[in-house]
């Protein structure tokens, strides 16, 4: 019996001994990851290829949470609160010549992308603070536009949350969907 | 009751070699979870089926200097702006050697995935003693077996595949460390020192380090 106990404890030292050593510094991969989308549309490539039909406009960065199973609108995100549209790094959207939204217009520069949630409507906002986590510390104060759009359904849920500029008839839309709402965010230049 | 009790440790005994063989494994296993979950839960489910932006392989990521500046902004630990940026994609081994499978010596390697692999810098720095002027720049290695050389290059917003070296502004060698901890994933992270930074860049058993003076 005694020996049992002791192996045990000998055991659970040597369990505890290599948790410890596990740990490291560097950075694991994001569960939400990230990615970035430009308009024009995969202008990157284009670039390389030496196929550039338009100059270059907006690219926006943002983090892509998954659904899992889970429902996302009015329960994960909810309704009439100010949501980071991503995950970890706020969303950011660069434009890299002066626009228009909803009729405001906007510098060249860095701005990130907020929005409050409702069932049929979403209420886009950019704001000019940049380089920040989520929308944790959102200061309506640096707001520079806000905007009302429809909420449009998908076809079938879409798992990651997806960011695309798409060609508009003055300029583009930024086609912001996940789980079954998708909504079309109207950039003019 | 002696038998219970027997019966009882054994159990615990059975449960703490079963826990210690489950932690011993565990990086292993969270690396293959890891590889997994890129394959399968992203790639195979949504990279066919998301409509409008098909999840990549290889994640992007994003580091700053100082070290987690948007968290520490948000727990208004800083109230300078930052420094740099470097926004990178993330290749992962999946069971190939850095330097038999995937890297040749002498040949440009876009130290990333995807979109090239970008570092923003919010002021002017010197490098190796040379001033590198704020702004947006493409950053790619040419890697030998003992010395990196990093190429910070104009042609940015592009794809990282091909680097367009006529649009090299700056070269720096620096050199490279083997035998260090493995890691699945290529990773780049910003170290402080004495002078500044480092931008630590590291995959499977090779890390190198460029120092940055702010």
């Amino acid at each position: 019996m005694k020996k049992i106990i002791a192996c045990f404890f000998v055991c659970s030292c040597y369990c505890s001994s290599l948790s410890a050593q596990s740990g490291t510094a560097l950075p694991p991969v994001d569960k939400s990851p990230m990615d970035m989308s430009y308009y024009p549309n995969n202008y990157p490539v284009q670039k390389i290829q030496d196929k550039i039909t338009e100059p270059l406009v907006a690219r926006v960065i943002y983090s892509r949470p998954q659904k899992s199973g889970r429902a996302i609108f009015g329960e994960l995100v909810e309704y009439g609160k100010v949501w980071r549209m991503g995950a970890n790094e706020a969303t950011e959207i660069e434009f890299f010549k002066p626009v228009k939204i909803g009729g405001k217009k906007i510098s060249k520069g860095r701005y990130t992308l907020y929005a409050l949630v409702n069932e049929d409507s979403w209420t886009i906002i950019v704001n000019r603070e940049t380089d920040t986590w989520g929308a944790f510390k959102y200061n309506a104060k640096k707001d520079i536009v806000r905007i009302e759009v429809p909420v449009q359904k998908n076809d079938a849920p879409v798992e990651s949350l997806s960011m695309l500029f798409e060609k508009a008839v003055i300029g583009c839309n930024l086609i912001i969907a996940w789980d079954m709402a998708k909504i079309s965010l109207p950039i003019n230049f | 009751m002696t038998a219970t009790i027997k019966k009882y440790s054994l159990l615990l005994l059975l449960v703490s070699v079963f826990g210690c063989s489950d932690k011993e494994h565990k990086p292993k296993e969270q690396a293959n979870n890891t590889t997994k979950k890129d394959t399968s839960a992203f790639s195979n489910s949504e990279t066919n089926t998301n409509p409008y932006s098909a999840v990549d392989v290889s994640p992007m990521d994003m580091s700053y200097y100082p070290a987690d500046y948007p968290k520490l902004k948000m727990s208004k630990a800083v109230n300078t702006p930052p420094l740099a940026r470097i926004t990178y994609s993330r290749p992962h081994l999946q069971g190939r050697h850095l330097f038999h499978d995937l890297l040749k010596y002498g040949e440009p390697w876009r130290l990333g995935a995807n979109e090239s692999t970008e570092l923003q810098l919010y002021k002017d720095v010197a490098i190796q003693d040379k001033k590198v002027k704020a702004g947006r720049y493409v950053l790619y290695c040419i890697p030998q077996a003992n010395t990196w050389t990093i190429v910070l290059n104009s042609n940015i917003d592009s794809w990282g595949l091909i680097p367009d070296s006529t649009k090299d502004l700056f070269r720096f060698t620096i050199p490279v460390k083997h035998n260090n901890q493995h890691l699945e994933y290529f990773t780049m992270i910003f170290e402080k020192t004495d002078e500044g930074a480092e931008i630590l860049m590291a995959w499977d058993d090779v890390e190198a380090r460029l120092p940055i003076n702010f």
